[in-house]
């Protein structure tokens, strides 16, 4: 096998870089806000789909895996791609240089935000090793508790807007670097329709946020053996 | 004496290297005029608004009509061409620098090498020399030369480039005007013969990979040229060569 040289190298993980942020971190959030936007229905359907979560074998390894190496990856290349950037939206005020800014900006507060999200969720979850069903009723007291007060109502609200959004214009921003929209037009519409499916994550996230405020019921285990 | 004047500043620097400084000169209104114009009046009486006489300012120009793009500067801030600038579209005081990604010569001018250094690397040519009579090339189909047309009117003025977030004095990043000539000389039937190598050379650090899409290169482009396109194209072509280079080489 050919070594590859260092400018081989920097195209790779640059190209990675868009990737995982499309799948699997991507795909995960869309999904993460998809199932725990079930809790808009009730508690019910919500803690089923946390126990299924649960039950998943070698979880953990899983999560590792296709989730947090992954995203680790993303956030030091996306630390190393905003140190590189000389923002100059104040002189050139454009849409799409406004967005290139808030890309690089987005970046570094949903990385705060699941510091902390992680912090108060599945580190406790680990911690207090509540596996299987275990896990669901832990968690809902956790996230009752987490929409109580206005602050962790904003917290939320902004890591979820800067997520979605982070998501949907990294997507736009996807499709251009790996030439799938080329024409000015075929950005435009791919724009357009990310941006909508922006609108609707964020529409998912602020109302299942909006029901735990509002409705704080507790769950018990759905299986005590 | 009731002489109505506009005021211009200018940022002005030595030489190479050395501090810059700023100088406010009073320039008599004349109609039609640009800011080559008032820069020549400025050279016949080099006095600055407090009536010191100084070393008249120096800039570049050429064709004076936006093609050759030698006299690109900030002019209110923005990147553009002086001659094309006229003072009557203009806000005032109207305030002049050199080009801020580019090492500065002296006063308004700057040095490009870069640009073209870059050109040399991605072999934005077509090689048609050979030892031998290598015959009469491929025909081009018409939509494709349309599409150059529009891409070779490129003249290397650096707006793009000034304008990039992602491009600074000290990396080496490409920049758009020369991802818009390896798409040029690929889409050419004999160009497309070295596509290979010209991929090769953006596929790297300072290469395709380090745009950032912010987009505005493409909008202070002076010949609307579609670099965003371009680069899109450029990735797409990349995207296929490292697909290549992974399963087949």
């Amino acid at each position: 096998m050919v070594k590859p040289s260092k400018d081989e190298i920097h195209y790779l993980l640059l190209k990675l870089h868009s990737l995982t942020g499309i799948v699997p971190i991507g795909a995960f959030l869309v999904i993460h806000i998809c199932v725990n936007s079930l809790r808009t229905v009730g508690v019910w359907p919500y803690q089923l789909s946390i126990d299924a979560i649960n039950s998943i074998p070698f979880l953990l390894v899983v999560e590792i895996t296709f989730i947090y190496i992954p995203l680790l990856f993303h956030s030091v290349m996306g630390f190393y791609v905003a140190s590189i950037a000389k923002t100059n939206t104040h002189r050139y005020r454009y849409p799409r240089n406004a967005l290139y800014t808030l890309q690089r900006l987005s970046g570094a507060v949903v990385f705060v935000f699941l510091v902390y999200h992680l912090g108060t969720t599945v580190g406790p979850k680990l911690w207090e090793g509540k596996h299987h069903f275990e896990a669901a009723p832990f968690l809902i007291d956790i996230m009752n508790g987490e929409f109580k007060t206005w602050q962790g109502i904003l917290i939320y609200a902004i890591g979820i807007v800067s997520a979605t959004f982070h998501f949907s214009n990294g997507l736009w921003g996807f499709c251009v670097s790996w030439g799938i929209l080329i024409g000015k037009s075929a950005q435009r519409n791919g724009a357009i329709v990310f941006a909508m499916i922006g609108l609707a994550l964020t529409v998912l996230g602020l109302a299942t946020v909006a029901e735990f405020n509002m409705n704080p019921l507790p769950a018990e285990a759905t299986v005590v053996r | 004496m009731t002489e109505k004047t506009t005021t211009i500043k200018i940022k002005r620097q030595d030489k190479p290297g050395s501090p810059s400084y700023w100088q406010t000169f009073e320039v008599p209104d004349k109609p039609f005029a640009n800011i080559i114009s008032c820069l020549m009046d400025i050279q016949k009486t080099p006095t600055t608004e407090d009536g010191k006489t100084v070393n008249p300012v120096t800039w570049d120009c050429n064709c004076l009509e936006e093609v050759c793009g030698s006299c690109t500067m900030l002019i209110n801030g923005q990147v553009r061409q002086a001659c094309t600038a006229l003072v009557d579209n203009l806000k005032k005081p109207i305030v002049l620098e050199p080009m801020s990604k580019f090492p500065v010569l002296r006063d308004l001018q700057v040095d490009r090498e870069r640009m073209f250094d870059n050109l040399k690397k991605v072999k934005a040519w077509i090689e048609i020399d050979g030892s031998h009579d290598i015959g009469a090339g491929p025909i081009m189909p018409d939509q494709d030369r349309a599409k150059r047309y529009v891409m070779s009117e490129c003249m290397t003025c650096g707006c793009c480039l000034e304008a990039c977030p992602q491009f600074t004095q000290d990396n080496s990043f490409l920049g758009a005007a020369t991802f818009n000539q390896v798409r040029l000389f690929n889409l050419h039937p004999s160009g497309e013969m070295k596509k290979e190598d010209r991929l090769d050379a953006i596929m790297g650090e300072g290469g395709i990979t380090d745009c950032g899409n912010a987009q505005v290169c493409v909008e202070v482009c002076p010949k609307n040229i579609p670099l965003t396109e371009s680069i899109a194209d450029i990735s797409r072509q990349t995207t296929w060569q490292m697909i290549k280079n992974l399963l087949i080489k």
